[in-house]
């Protein structure tokens, strides 16, 4: 990254240094470094097996990494349990959906916004919750958000897969979270399907004031949509710059990209 | 119906069985009475269990050990403590109890925690019979100073209206949301904030006091105790069956299956214990099968289409039964055979 990139001088949000999981003998992440800063929306890319859903697992404290340091607005929260990440404003979705199936849309949505999400009110039990964005006040503006108001009745096993990973988004945001995390939130969608949902994602960041990573298997939409890339290759961080800047890193093209990036570039 | 009709219904169902409860010693005579208690008792431990243990769907067969505590608790201090306090202390020393050992087992799920649950029951069992025979020596203890019949009926009575009264309140709180998101995905939940640590170490204690002291209550009923009469973990094993066949998901179907229950064990143990035991077995074999949502989870349409479906089915017996059917495809073939000719 160049120095005269505005976000540079932003405080970091999460600072991962030196991550490394391993299971077993098999080095799934190898002292991967990342800052992510406020407000950026950084795409994460790798071929398959490259390590990026495990690295969002530790850094969002589903996974204890076996070592490296990780800073989460300035806290230590490693070997923490998932519910400190959450509090500390770190929202993941899942790659498979994993809503609660036998529960209605809006009380999907409503579980987050009942637990991380929940903020102080100004009188003691009641009042509206002090310094929320109004698109996630309540379960019904969240759902508005992502497209979903006209399911919110329905039991989340009764949607289809692709309303699903909508409600995902949707369960992640009502933790009203600083650090969105999304791993392959558009993984079998259609094509109109996928620029619909990278439309939201950069709404969802440009609108509510919070940073997104994103982990896609689609890379030229990704890379149409984001500000920064992070390639992992067999654990490695072998790329972090611009889109334009990685589509002509020679290590890209040799580790992943090859045929599939030329008609981008 | 909305959520204030809903809790409107669950109120007003409960105020009627316990009006019906309350008046009973008016009027019954001692069997009933006696079997109306059974009845209530394992209406308290069901439901209790199945608000912690259905909703996590954490299968924990320990209650036997929760009801063993707190009868040994009552079986010491009857005597010099008043009544109330003896009960909720025998509350007090099972929900510590559960802490310790939810602490210890709470991380582990399915099978295994079922199993060690099991064991810890087990295992506190043989350490009571040990303390008992080598420090005070002594088999069981007898209670000489017992407070009457219609006193502990009460109190049971009391204890399973608040075991369903805490269900019903719980549901609606953020705990029970919590322990719902817990049974649904708990790592999803986990990651959207719940600490499930403190959640399910908090929900196997209030599960464990209502244990503790529907043994405190009971445990005077006996006279004689000793650790093979309270820890018995067929108390264990029977709530679990109970909470599972009315539906432990559900509100009212422990205590639906618990009445059942204890009425058909009422009526079944005096003239064929091992009859009743086999019932048990059989019953939750069909039910596991063919109703896993439970008795309370059964709906008008469902009765209405296993009613349907066994009918067609006859029908389509009696088709083939009365040779109708055969004739049918015999003038069938027939007409085939002409077209060719033809």
């Amino acid at each position: 990254m160049s120095e005269l990139h505005p976000q540079n001088q932003l405080p970091p949000l999460l600072e991962a240094s030196e991550i490394t999981v391993r299971f077993g003998g098999l080095t799934a992440v190898d002292g991967v470094d990342a800052v992510f800063r406020a407000g950026e929306l950084v795409g994460i890319i790798g071929p398959n097996g490259a390590g990026k859903t495990t690295f969002f697992n530790a850094i969002s404290g589903v996974l204890r990494p076996t070592s490296g340091k990780l800073l989460v607005d300035g806290h230590d929260l490693i070997g923490r349990n998932p519910h400190r990440y959450a509090a500390h404003g770190i929202a993941r979705t899942f790659q498979t959906p994993r809503v609660f199936a036998d529960m209605a849309v809006r009380d999907n949505v409503e579980f987050g916004l009942k637990f991380a999400g929940r903020r102080p009110r100004p009188w003691v039990f009641w009042g509206p919750e002090t310094r929320v964005p109004w698109a996630l006040r309540t379960p019904e503006s969240i759902l508005e958000l992502i497209g979903l108001a006209q399911l919110g009745n329905l039991p989340a096993a009764a949607i289809t897969p692709s309303q699903q990973r909508l409600l995902e988004i949707g369960m992640a945001l009502a933790t009203r979270p600083r650090l969105l995390l999304l791993d392959e939130v558009a993984a079998g969608l259609t094509e109109a399907e996928l620029e619909n949902m990278a439309q939201l994602i950069r709404r969802i960041r440009d609108e509510l004031d919070l940073s997104v990573i994103w982990i896609e298997h689609a890379v030229t939409t990704l890379l149409r949509h984001v500000e920064r890339v992070i390639v992992l290759h067999q654990g490695r961080k072998i790329a972090d710059a611009s889109p334009a800047e990685v589509v002509r890193n020679p290590d890209v093209i040799e580790a992943y990209l090859g045929d599939e990036m030329e008609s981008t570039a | 119906m909305n959520s204030r009709q809903t809790l409107l219904r669950d109120v007003l169902i409960l105020f009627a069985f316990a009006g019906w409860a309350v008046a009973l010693p008016g009027f019954a005579s001692d069997f009933v009475l006696s079997l109306a208690l059974t009845c209530l008792m394992y209406v308290a431990l069901s439901t209790s269990w199945a608000l912690f243990c259905g909703t996590t769907r954490y299968l924990s067969l320990a209650t036997a050990a929760f009801f063993g505590v707190g009868a040994y608790t009552s079986a010491l201090l009857v005597e010099t403590w008043p009544w109330w306090q003896v009960v909720a202390l025998g509350a007090l020393v099972a929900a510590l109890l559960a802490v310790f050992m939810g602490a210890l087992v709470l991380h582990l799920r399915g099978t295994y925690f079922a199993i060690l649950t099991f064991g810890m029951t087990e295992l506190i069992r043989h350490t009571v019979t040990f303390y008992e025979s080598t420090v005070t020596g002594t088999v069981g203890r007898m209670i000489l100073v017992a407070p009457d019949s219609k006193t502990v009926y009460y109190t049971v009575l009391l204890l399973a209206v608040a075991a369903v009264a805490t269900s019903i309140v719980v549901r609606r709180t953020r705990f029970g949301l919590a322990m719902r998101g817990i049974g649904s995905d708990e790592q999803r939940a986990q990651t959207l904030g719940v600490d499930t640590r403190l959640v399910k170490i908090g929900g196997f204690a209030l599960t464990a006091a209502f244990a503790g002291a529907v043994g405190a209550a009971m445990a005077v009923r006996w006279t004689y105790i000793d650790p093979t009469t309270v820890f018995n973990p067929f108390i264990g094993f029977q709530t679990v069956l109970i909470a599972l066949i009315g539906g432990a998901m559900t509100l009212w179907g422990p205590l639906l299956a618990a009445i059942l229950f204890s009425i058909l064990a009422e009526t079944l143990r005096l003239q064929a214990p091992e009859l009743y035991m086999m019932s048990l077995g059989l019953l939750l074999i069909l039910f596991v099968l063919y109703l896993p949502g439970g008795l309370a989870s059964v709906r008008w349409f469902m009765l209405h289409a296993a009613w349907s479906a066994l009918r067609e089915g006859w029908r389509v017996r009696r088709y083939r039964w009365s040779g109708q059917q055969a004739r049918d495809e015999a003038r069938a073939r027939q007409r085939a055979r002409e077209r060719r000719h033809v």
